[in-house]
């Protein structure tokens, strides 16, 4: 049997009070399990660091337990020690007889006791550890861009560096949305302005491959190492090879056709937005077949149906009515909304230009849009439900952004998922907004959510900075060493681990019918093994064994 | 002139953190430069956070332990930018430190030396909702685990010859030797995350903050609710009661400021959810202009707080009153005209502002203080600063929730890691340089 030392930490008073040590170091030693007994007052600090260092060389130690704090505070440092005297860091186990014992059990004979079981079980338990590896991998720096709008194009920009390409894919022409704007908002500069240097920037740089008109067919592999396969307009078929894949499919604007109250694509004089600014607000004001005396732009619209409000479209028909005002002073415009929606800190301002320039607000809570013969009748509801009705010869209606459609079928392929709405998820909301549970995949822009271009600009960065910070051309990449194994003898390939491991670690390996697990993605969650009913799936550093020994050793 | 691979970092909120955490892995060294004694900014004062309703500490205390672990990554609490000098890739700074009188590595937080310290003061952290010593940490659970003195009210400083901390430290961790520190160090770049304040709401006497004993501003009612908090957690008025009902008053001090403060629409709803979950049958009135819950987790928090059972009232000019223990709160309802509703707790949204210092700072960096205060960055690059190698990330730029936070953290560390490299293309119109 492999020798083994026990370290007990008084953690000053902390322990040392509250714990008969003495009492326990007495017990162990009784139980003849260990091959000596340490003391310090404070194993963390630099002199019980050495002091235990020193300690396991000396008396030859092969294991060891050390009695002390929270594993969260520092099973690091002493990890860190097993690995300076050269044993393999897993060699030891930390038992946390301070939170769990001292400090939460009042009376001094069940801590101890409490401190007993749990030292006991750790002493079976670190029999069992097996020293694990630390594997490291070669990584592509390499970016993978899927979709040539605005995110994607910073990404491309922002990555493309000396020792790093960038393959792009667009399914049609580059600019995304932004190709048919004609002012942006809040700047109110043309679009093309802002969007032709940075394409030019994007093909004059001979680190970015561009591949427009093409089709994403599969992207497999992993974090690291992906291959993906594109489709030209003429059906030929290229192989790329990239470290990530950036999503940045965009979105589009919402198609107001299925809500019948607006009366879009039945009554003359009804645009959206996205209509009025691909032909040019100037252009329809001059060439309708009657001058436009008044307009009604509605807020709002599909946003019930969306179920989420698209951030952007407030600002923009604010956008649309001051072009009108500023071309036709003479156009009445109302803006219909609902709640201005105007965070940050330069909407407030733009709001009150837009009012400057003449442009009418009226707050409505349903709306309903007919026509007649001497033009458009916008009727609404007030809040307090008294109705009102304008006259108008043109109705805008200010829609929001709905999901790219394509993103289910890239979701699929990258095992990543979807929200109702159709956007693709983040590893966590808060903390990792622009990865995704498949690590190396990442979501830039209005393909997480709907936004504005600044919006879209700065998520494009962020995944730079994650890419930047993660894939650096030279380092390889260190990989998590407490991971699970499938075995091949026991595992009946029924694939309960592929469903339960949230990383797309596990696939079945369809020729051999059994499961494999990629131990570059898997992070060691250990869903698997508990989830495998034929007890193939193993974890590395909590096997069935281990826990067993160690639990049994706790219920004594 | 080889450049300086090592980055600067100003402020350890959510955004010092994240850019700090991810410049280490790209291998880059990095000093992160705090003023206070603990690190972590405002997010640790929340329990919760919109949209899921997380643990905020849960999320943040473990990216605080990996930062303390990190070799790459020095944490220099208690410490100020005192000047910067040079050029990007090239800037010579230079830090001074206030003593903290214990030692980061002899303290293991025990706590043993609060008690017998006979100062007692207002705990800034807890808004002065209870009291903490002259050696004090901001809350249980602040990182990093170790007191510290504050001199301004610590007998010591008055001439007294107390030890009584230090008599009671048995780790030998306190010394009242330790001298204030100025250090220089270079580094590459500099990314600037100092994080915003609350605006002080008493300056609108029509909310009669400080005057009415249960008007609360947004920062106490998080304390409230936090189990570390001076309650422990449970929602209370100022004279120990459960209220029956919160009257939540939106965009206080937005008129007057002249920008929406993004966050507080979510946050007061989060405060609702806070109410429902703590007090049992509870009646939450939230007082709104207009409702601001953009993106698509937005609309979700608000229906589910709707069914909880809060009542959304659209109102302006709302003026509180005192009404024996409670608040009156009349408004203007835009439909039948003035209205009033009685409350035992009401809470304030103020607004989010630049934090104390950012003007000072501005100038000693170099870069442009913009609208309201708030940092300048160019219009598409909202990272850049005027001044090349100088980024800036988080609520400085502009009120933001936390994702938005992490997200321009992350952007600020690409912008870093591009160095001087960065395209040029992007750089033709840049409404900063005008
Ligand atoms: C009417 C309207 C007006 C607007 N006005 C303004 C404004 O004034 N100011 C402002 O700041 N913002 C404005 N916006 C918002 C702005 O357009 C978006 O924020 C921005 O375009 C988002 O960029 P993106 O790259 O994320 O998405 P997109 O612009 O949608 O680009 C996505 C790209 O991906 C491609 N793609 C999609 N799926 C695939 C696939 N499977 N494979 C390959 N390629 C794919 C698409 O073809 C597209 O080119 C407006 C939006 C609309 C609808
Ligand atoms: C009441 C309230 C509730 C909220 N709830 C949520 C929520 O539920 N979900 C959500 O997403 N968002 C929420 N937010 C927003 C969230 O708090 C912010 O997005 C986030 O905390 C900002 O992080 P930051 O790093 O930019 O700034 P901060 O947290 O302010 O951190 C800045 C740091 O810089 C330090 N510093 C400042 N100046 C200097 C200087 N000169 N030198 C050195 N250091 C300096 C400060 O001490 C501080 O530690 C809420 C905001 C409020 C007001
Ligand atoms: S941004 Fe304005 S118009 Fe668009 S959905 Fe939100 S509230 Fe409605
Ligand atoms: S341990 Fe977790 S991450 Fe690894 S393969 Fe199993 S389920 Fe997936
Ligand atoms: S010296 Fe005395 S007053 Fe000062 S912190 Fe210590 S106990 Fe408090
Ligand atoms: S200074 Fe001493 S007594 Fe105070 S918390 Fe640190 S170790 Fe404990
Ligand atoms: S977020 Fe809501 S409460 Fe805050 S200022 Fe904007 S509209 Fe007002």
């Amino acid at each position: 049997m492999a020798k083994i030392g026990l370290y007990l930490c008084e953690c000053g008073p902390n322990i040392a009070d509250a714990i008969d040590l003495d009492r326990v170091a007495a017990e162990i030693e009784k139980d003849g399990k260990v091959a000596g007994i340490e003391r310090h007052k404070l194993f963390c600090s630099a002199d019980g660091k050495k002091f235990l260092a020193e300690s396991i060389k000396k008396n030859g130690f092969e294991r060891f337990v050390i009695a002390a704090c929270s594993p969260k505070q520092h099973e690091g440092t002493f990890a860190e020690v097993a690995s300076d005297v050269g044993l393999n860091p897993q060699m030891f186990q930390l038992v946390n007889i301070r939170e769990q014992c001292a400090w939460t059990v009042p009376d001094k004979e069940q801590a101890t006791g409490k401190a007993l079981r749990f030292i006991r079980a750790a002493v079976t338990r670190v029999q069992y550890h097996q020293a694990l590896e630390q594997k490291e991998i070669d990584c592509n720096p390499d970016v993978f861009v899927i979709g040539g709008g605005i995110a994607g194009i910073e990404v491309a920009l922002r990555t493309a560096h000396k020792g790093r390409k960038v393959f792009l894919a667009e399914k049609g022409e580059l600019g995304g949305m932004l190709k048919e704007r004609g002012l942006l908002f809040p700047a109110m500069e043309p679009a093309g302005d802002f969007l032709g240097p940075r394409i030019d920037a994007l093909r004059n740089n001979p680190q970015i491959e561009l591949f427009e008109n093409c089709k994403v067919k599969e992207v497999l592999g992993f974090f690291g190492s992906f291959v993906a396969l594109l489709e030209t307009q003429e059906g030929k078929e290229i192989e790329l090879k990239a470290g990530s894949v950036v999503l940045a499919t965009g979105a589009q604007a919402f198609n107001p056709k299925e809500l019948a109250e607006y009366g879009y694509g039945k009554l003359d004089g009804v645009y959206t937005a996205d209509e009025i600014e691909k032909r040019g607000v100037g252009k329809l004001l001059t060439e309708s077949a009657k001058p436009v005396k008044s307009v009604a732009v509605i807020h709002c619209v599909g946003r019930d149906k969306l179920g989420y409000c698209s951030k952007m479209c407030c600002v923009n028909s604010m956008k649309i009515a001051r072009q009108i005002r500023e071309q036709s002073a003479e156009t009445e415009v109302v803006e219909l909304y609902r709640d201005l929606c105007l965070p940050g800190k330069g909407y407030d301002r733009f709001y009150k230009e837009t009012e400057a320039k003449g442009v009418k607000f009226a707050r409505f809570e349903s709306v309903e849009v007919t026509g007649g013969d001497s033009g458009l009748t916008v009727k609404y509801k007030q809040p307090g439900g008294t109705g009102a009705e304008l006259a108008v010869d043109m109705v805008v209606l200010s829609t929001g952004l709905a999901a790219n459609p394509s993103n289910p079928e890239l979701a699929d392929m990258l095992s990543i998922s979807v929200d109702e709405s159709g956007f693709f998820v983040e590893e966590h909301a808060v903390l990792n907004p622009v990865s995704t549970m498949t690590e190396g995949v990442f979501i830039a822009g209005c393909a997480r959510g709907p936004g504005d271009t600044r919006d879209t600009i700065v998520q494009a960065s962020a995944t730079a900075g994650k890419v930047l910070s993660s894939l650096v051309p030279g380092k390889r990449l260190q990989l998590e060493t407490r991971t699970s194994e499938v075995s091949e003898k026991l595992c009946v390939g029924c694939g309960t681990c592929v469903t339960v491991c949230a990383y797309g670690a596990t696939t079945l390996d369809e020729s051999r019918h059994i499961a494999v697990v990629n131990e570059v993605l898997c992070r060691g969650c250990g869903n698997c093994a508990s989830a495998c009913p034929s007890g193939a799936a193993k974890h590395r550093h909590f096997t069935t064994r281990q826990l067993n020994q160690e639990v049994t050793e706790i219920l004594k | 002139m080889a450049e300086n691979n090592n980055v600067l970092v100003i402020g350890a909120g959510l955004a010092g953190i994240e850019a700090s955490l991810l410049l280490s892995n790209a291998g880059r060294k990095v000093y992160l430069v705090e003023r206070n004694s603990y690190f972590g900014g405002t997010v640790i004062k929340s329990e919760e956070v919109f949209p899921n309703m997380e643990c905020a500490t849960c999320m943040i205390a473990p990216k605080q332990s990996q930062l303390l672990e990190d070799k790459n990554i020095e944490l220099l609490t208690l410490t100020d930018v005192t000047d910067v000098q040079g050029d990007v890739g090239d800037f010579t700074v230079k830090l001074a430190s206030r003593a903290r009188y214990v030692s980061l590595v002899n303290c293991i937080g025990c706590g043993a030396c609060f008690e017998p310290c006979p100062v007692s003061v207002d705990n800034e952290f807890e808004e002065g909702l209870m009291k903490r010593k002259a050696i004090f940490l901001a809350c249980a659970g602040a990182l990093p685990n170790a007191p510290a003195i504050d001199m301004d009210c610590c007998l010591r400083a008055k001439g007294e010859d107390c030890t009584a901390c230090k008599d009671a430290c048995m780790f030998d961790a306190i010394s009242f030797e330790e001298k204030d520190e100025e250090k220089e160090i270079k580094v590459g770049a500099i990314i600037v995350a100092t994080g915003y304040q609350l605006g002080d709401v008493s300056r609108f006497p029509e909310y009669g903050y400080g005057k009415i004993e249960n008007v609360f501003h947004a920062f106490e009612f998080e304390r409230l609710r936090a189990s570390n908090g001076p309650t422990e957690g449970a929602i209370k008025t100022r004279d120990g009661r459960e209220p029956k009902s919160i009257g939540l008053i939106h965009c206080v001090g937005r008129d007057a400021g002249g920008y929406c403060s993004q966050v507080c629409c979510m946050y007061l709803t989060k405060f609702a959810c806070y109410a429902f979950d703590k007090v049992e049958g509870v009646e939450v009135h939230e007082f709104f202009q207009e409702l601001s819950t953009p993106g698509k987790a937005g609309q979700k928090f608000l229906d589910e707080a709707k069914e909880k059972g809060v009542k959304l009232v659209r109102a302006r000019g709302v003026e509180l009153s005192g009404n024996g223990e409670g608040v009156r709160i009349t408004y203007q309802d835009g439909k039948t005209g003035k209205d009033t509703v009685d409350v035992d707790m009401v809470v304030l949204a103020p607004c989010i502002e630049p934090n104390s210092g950012a003007d000072a700072l501005a100038k000693l960096l170099g870069i442009e203080p913009g609208d309201f205060g708030f940092f300048k960055t160019t219009e598409f690059d909202p990272v850049a600063t005027k001044r090349a190698g100088i980024f800036v990330a988080g609520c400085n730029e502009g009120p933001k929730s936390m994702q938005d936070v992490v997200v321009q953290a992350e952007a600020a560390v690409a912008a870093v890691l591009n160095g001087s490299k960065a395209d040029t293309a992007v750089r033709r119109q840049d409404p900063a340089q005008d």
